[in-house]
C-alpha cells in the first residue's frame, strides 16, 4: 500500500518525466521488435509528420480542457475546413496565400460559433461539439459531394509535404538553444531578486545541457534524413506560441482560474463568458492549421479526413496529464500525449498489428493515464 | 418505562480540538414539542447530527437514550429504524420524481415478483397528504409542480411514513410564506395529540411559543437552560441565547465619516426556485464615505442575497437601484461593480473565493491582472512586486507566493481573498462574514485592516452574524429580518440584545432611524 502511494505521488510530481520514461519504453519495444528498423531517422521524420496534425488539435484542446470544457467537433471541423480548403483551391483557383488566411478565418468563426452557443447560450460543451461533430461532417460531405478532391497548388502541398533545408535546421537550433539558455539566466535573476530558491549551477548547466542535447539530436536526426518536416517545425511554433500564452499571459491565467474555479473568478470582475468564448475561437483556428496541414500531406482534400481526430486529440491531453476536473494540465505535456499516441500508431503499423489491436491498444493507455491522473490526485 | 422518550446527556462533540457541543442535556416526552433555540453557530444543527447518527455513535461523547434505553445508532438507517427522523433545511427530496416515489424513496412497496406496486403507494400516499390536510395534492405529479410549502410537508408526509415518533425540523419554515407556515405549525399541534414528539429549531420565537411545550436554549456549545414554554419572556429567551460578553478586543480606531457616497434603494430578490418568493423586500440603505456599515441579521435572513444582488451575482431575479455619488449606477455583472468602484468578499471562501489550484500570488493578482499587463503578456516582474506588497500589507503567512492557495490555512485564505478584492481600489467594500472560519490572531488582523482601509476613505459594508463583532467595528447597523429592513441604529452602546430582538422581529418599530 504503501510502495503504491510512494508510485502515485512521484506520478503526480513528475507528471513529464513520467511521461518521457513512457517514450523511452515504447520506442525500446518498438526498435527490438522492428529489429531497428523504428529508430531510423526515415522512420522517426515520419512519425513527427504524422504526430503534428494530432499536436495542433491537442495544444487548442488542452486549453479547453484546463478550462473544465471539451470540444467534440474538431475532427469534423477538420475535415471541413481541410475540405474547404480543397474546394477553393481547385474549384475558384484561389491562391495559396489567399486560400491559408480564409480558411484560417473560418475556423476562427466556427470556434467562435461554438463557444458562443456553449458560454452565452449556455448549451454544454459536450453537447455542442457532438452536434458539431454531426453538422460539420454533414456539411463536408455536401461540399465534397462525398470525393475526394486532389489539390493543384504546390505551395499548398508543401505546407504538409515540404522540408526545411538542413542548413536552416542547425540555425534553428541554434537560435532556439540561445533562447533557452537566456530564458534560464533571466528565470534565475528573477527568482534570485524575489528570494525564492533557486537551483544550483550544476543542475541548471546539467538541465541546459540535456536540453542542447536533445535539440542537437532531434535536428541532426532530422537533417540526416531530409530536413525538419515543415508541420513538424509549424508544432514547434505553437508549442512555444501557446506556452507562453499558458504561462505569460493574461488570457492563459484566466483560463486555469476558470477550469478550477469558475464561480470565484466571475466574482472577481472576471468576463468569464468571454474568456470561454475565445478559447474555442482558438480552437477553431488550431481546427483551421490542423485541415491545412493534413489536407497538404494527402495532396487531397477527403471527406473522411479527421475521423476520430478528436478522441486522439483529448486523448494525448489526458495522457498529457491534463485534469478532467480542469484547472490543470500543460501544453508540452499534451504534445508529448501526441507523442505517444503517434509511436503506438507508427510502431504497430510497422510491425503490421492488427488495426482492431491498436484500437484496444490505444483505449487501455487511456483508460490507465486517466485511472493515474484520478488516484493521484484522491489525495487532494 | 421512563419518564422521557428522548434524553440526550452530556453530549460533546468536538471537531479537530474545537468543541462545537460541550455538554449539552436534551430531553423529549412522548407527544412533546421542544423547541431549541440559539444563535448562529450556537451548535443545534450539530446536536441534531448527533441525534440522527449523521455523526455515528462513537465519533461523540455521552449518551443517548431512547425508551430508556441506550442507542448506539451509527448510520441515519438505524436512528430512523428507531422513530427518529429528521428534515433537514435543505429539502432532500428529488424534484423529477412523483411525491408517491419521493416518499417511499428507499422504502418502497413491491409486490411478490419484486416490481413496484404503485397503486398500494398511491393509496398510501394520498391518505398521508389527507392526513396532513393537503388531500388536493395529486401524489402521481413530480414533487417540482410543488411550491416550497408543499415540499416540506411532503417531506413530514415521508417521515410519518417511516412511522416516525420523533420529528426534527431544521428550521422548518426559512423558506414558507406565512400561510404556508401556519399549515405547518397546526400540523406539528396535530401530531402531538398523536404522540408524536418533536423538536423544532427556530430562530423565529413567535413560532416556538405557538407549538412547542418546553423550550431549550443553548449557545456556545453549552447548554443555557431548559424551562416551560410558559414560564419565559422573549426578552429571558433572547438574553439567554446572546448572554455572551464581548471579551475579544476590537481595534475600533475613531474615524471620519463624511458624506453619504453610496445608495441601494428598493433592493428586491426573488427566489430562483420560487419566483412568488422575496428573499430580500424592498430593502433602502445609505453607505457614508469611511463608514463601516454592519449587516445583522439570522442565516437566511437575506444579507448574502441582497450582497449579491448589488454586486451584479445574484442568481434569480432582482430590481434595485444603485447611486454612486449622486450618479445611477448600471451593474449587470461582478465585472460591471467592479468597475464601478464595488468590490465583494464572498461568504462561502471554498466556492466563490479561491482560485484553489493556483498560486497565492496569482490569486491575490486575479482581479486586476490586465492592469499588470501590456498587450496582454503579463509583466511578471510588476506582479510579483504588486503580490509582495500586499502579501507583507495583509500578513498573509505562507512560505512563497507561489505556492496553491489551497494549501493555506481559512485565515491565511481569506486575507489573499481580501486583498485580491482590494487591487481594484474599490470605494465600496462588501465583506459578508469576513471572519467564518478563521482563528482568532487573523480575526484581529482582519479588524485592523478594515479600520485602515475607513481611515484611507473606503466605504465598508460588513455583513456577519458574530453579533459582538458587528458591534465591535461597525460605526452603524442595519437589521434584516426575512428579507426586510427591520432596524437602523448607530453603534453607540448599542446592545447585543436591541439588534437580536429587532433580527428576529420583535420590535415593532424600529428606532429611530439615523437622521440624514
Amino acid at each position: 500500500m504503501s510502495s503504491l502511494r510512494t508510485l502515485q505521488q512521484l506520478f503526480s510530481r513528475y507528471k513529464i518525466l513520467t511521461l518521457l520514461i513512457a517514450i523511452a519504453l515504447i520506442w525500446t519495444f518498438f526498435t527490438w521488435q522492428s529489429e531497428g528498423a523504428f529508430l531510423t531517422s526515415r522512420n522517426l521524420s515520419n512519425l513527427l509528420r504524422q504526430m503534428a496534425i494530432t499536436a495542433m488539435l491537442a495544444c487548442g484542446m488542452v486549453f479547453v480542457i484546463i478550462a473544465g470544457e471539451i470540444d467534440l467537433s474538431v475532427g469534423s471541423m477538420l475535415g471541413l475546413l481541410g475540405g474547404v480548403a480543397a474546394v477553393l483551391d481547385v474549384s475558384f483557383q484561389l491562391p495559396f496565400w489567399l486560400n491559408l488566411p480564409v480558411v484560417l478565418l473560418l475556423g476562427l468563426a466556427l470556434g467562435l460559433f461554438n463557444g458562443y452557443w456553449i458560454a452565452y447560450l449556455r448549451v454544454p460543451s459536450f453537447i455542442v461539439g457532438l452536434a458539431g461533430m454531426l453538422v460539420f461532417r454533414g456539411v463536408l460531405l455536401a461540399v465534397t459531394d462525398g470525393s475526394t478532391i486532389a489539390i493543384e497548388s504546390q505551395s499548398f502541398v508543401g505546407l504538409g509535404q515540404a522540408y526545411l533545408p538542413p542548413f536552416a535546421g542547425y540555425v534553428l537550433a541554434v537560435l532556439l538553444f540561445a533562447i533557452v539558455v537566456a530564458l534560464t539566466f533571466v528565470g534565475r535573476a528573477n527568482r534570485r531578486r524575489y528570494q525564492l530558491p533557486v537551483a544550483s549551477v550544476w543542475q541548471e548547466g546539467g538541465k541546459l545541457a540535456a536540453i542542447g542535447i536533445i535539440i542537437a539530436g532531434f535536428v541532426s536526426v532530422l537533417n540526416s534524413y531530409e530536413g525538419i518536416p515543415v508541420p513538424v517545425l509549424l508544432m514547434l511554433i505553437i508549442l512555444g506560441a501557446f506556452s507562453f500564452v499558458a504561462r505569460r499571459t493574461v488570457f492563459g491565467r484566466r483560463i486555469y482560474a476558470v477550469g478550477s474555479n469558475l464561480e470565484a473568478t466571475r466574482l472577481s470582475g472576471v468576463n468569464t463568458r468571454l474568456v470561454k468564448m475565445s478559447l474555442f475561437g482558438l480552437m477553431g483556428l488550431m481546427c483551421a492549421l490542423a485541415g491545412l496541414t493534413n489536407t497538404a500531406r494527402l495532396a487531397a482534400g477527403s471527406p473522411s479526413a479527421g475521423n476520430m481526430g478528436e478522441l486522439d486529440a483529448i486523448a494525448s491531453c489526458f495522457i498529457g496529464g491534463a485534469s478532467m476536473r480542469g484547472g490543470s494540465g500543460t501544453v508540452l505535456g499534451a504534445i508529448i500525449g501526441a507523442l505517444i499516441m503517434a509511436s503506438l500508431d507508427n510502431g504497430m503499423s510497422m510491425l503490421s498489428v492488427e488495426s482492431y489491436w491498436q484500437m484496444i491498444v490505444k483505449g487501455s493507455i487511456l483508460l490507465l493515464a486517466v485511472w493515474l491522473d484520478v488516484v493521484s490526485g484522491s489525495e487532494r | 418505562m421512563s419518564e422521557y422518550l428522548l434524553e440526550m446527556r452530556a453530549i460533546v462533540k468536538d471537531f479537530a480540538g474545537v468543541k462545537a457541543l460541550d455538554g449539552i442535556d436534551l430531553a423529549v416526552r412522548a407527544g412533546e414539542c421542544v423547541g431549541l433555540c440559539g444563535e448562529n453557530g450556537a451548535g443545534k444543527s450539530t446536536l441534531m447530527k448527533v441525534l440522527s447518527a449523521v455523526y455515528p455513535h462513537g465519533t461523540w461523547s455521552g449518551r443517548i437514550l431512547w425508551e430508556g434505553r441506550e442507542l448506539q445508532a451509527r448510520s441515519i438507517r438505524e436512528t430512523e429504524a428507531a422513530g427518529i427522523v429528521i428534515i433537514h433545511q435543505e429539502l432532500m427530496l428529488v424534484p423529477h420524481l412523483s411525491v408517491t416515489e419521493n416518499i417511499f424513496l428507499g422504502n418502497e412497496i413491491t409486490n411478490a415478483f419484486g416490481m413496484l406496486d404503485y397503486e398500494a403507494m398511491h393509496r398510501r400516499a394520498a391518505a398521508l397528504m389527507a392526513e396532513l390536510r393537503m388531500p388536493q395534492v395529486n401524489v402521481a405529479l413530480p414533487v417540482s409542480q410543488y411550491g416550497g410549502g408543499h415540499q416540506q410537508l411532503i417531506e413530514i408526509a415521508k417521515a410519518l411514513n417511516k412511522q416516525a415518533r420523533l420529528l426534527i425540523l431544521d428550521e422548518p419554515t426559512s423558506s414558507l410564506t406565512r400561510a404556508e407556515t401556519e399549515v405547518l405549525l397546526d400540523i406539528l399541534r396535530e401530531l402531538k395529540k398523536k404522540g408524536v414528539a418533536s423538536v423544532l429549531i427556530s430562530h423565529k420565537l413567535e413560532e416556538i411559543e405557538a407549538v412547542c411545550d418546553t423550550i431549550t436554549v443553548i449557545r456556545d456549545g453549552r447548554h443555557i437552560g431548559t424551562r416551560p414554554m410558559g414560564e419565559l419572556s422573549v426578552e429571558q429567551i433572547i438574553a439567554m441565547m446572546v448572554g455572551r460578553e464581548i471579551t475579544e478586543l476590537f481595534p475600533r480606531e475613531p474615524h471620519a465619516i463624511g458624506e453619504v457616497i453610496f445608495e441601494a434603494r428598493h433592493v428586491t430578490c426573488y427566489d430562483p426556485d420560487n419566483p412568488a418568493r422575496k428573499r430580500v423586500d424592498d430593502v433602502s440603505f445609505a453607505l457614508r464615505r469611511g463608514e463601516i456599515l454592519g449587516v445583522a441579521g439570522l442565516v437566511g435572513a437575506g444579507r448574502t442575497e441582497m450582497a449579491m444582488a448589488i454586486f451584479g451575482a445574484y442568481p434569480g431575479r432582482s430590481t434595485l437601484e444603485l447611486w454612486m455619488e449622486g450618479r445611477r449606477l448600471s451593474v449587470r455583472s461582478p465585472q460591471e461593480a467592479v468597475a464601478a468602484g464595488i468590490c465583494l468578499v464572498p461568504e462561502d471562501r471554498k466556492r466563490h473565493g479561491i482560485v484553489p489550484l493556483m498560486g497565492v500570488g496569482h490569486n491575490i493578482t486575479l482581479s486586476v491582472l490586465s492592469a499588470h499587463a501590456r498587450h496582454g503578456v503579463v509583466d511578471s516582474v510588476g506582479e510579483l512586486r504588486v503580490i509582495d506588497r500586499m502579501i507583507e500589507r495583509m500578513r498573509i503567512k505562507t512560505a512563497s507566493s507561489l505556492l496553491p492557495i489551497r494549501g493555506l490555512s481559512g485565515g491565511n485564505q481569506q486575507k489573499a481573498v481580501l486583498a485580491k478584492m482590494l487591487q481594484p481600489a474599490p470605494r465600496v467594500l462588501i465583506l459578508d462574514e469576513p471572519t467564518r472560519g478563521v482563528d482568532v490572531g487573523a480575526k484581529y488582523e482582519i479588524y485592523k485592516l478594515m479600520m485602515a482601509f475607513v481611515k484611507e476613505g473606503m466605504s465598508i459594508l460588513m455583513i456577519s452574524s458574530e453579533l459582538p463583532e458587528l458591534l465591535g467595528v461597525a460605526d452603524r447597523v442595519i437589521v434584516i429580518g426575512e428579507g426586510r429592513l427591520r432596524g437602523d441604529f448607530v453603534n453607540d452602546g448599542l446592545s447585543q440584545e436591541a439588534v437580536m430582538a429587532a433580527a428576529i422581529g420583535q420590535t415593532e418599530t424600529p428606532p429611530a432611524a439615523r437622521a440624514d
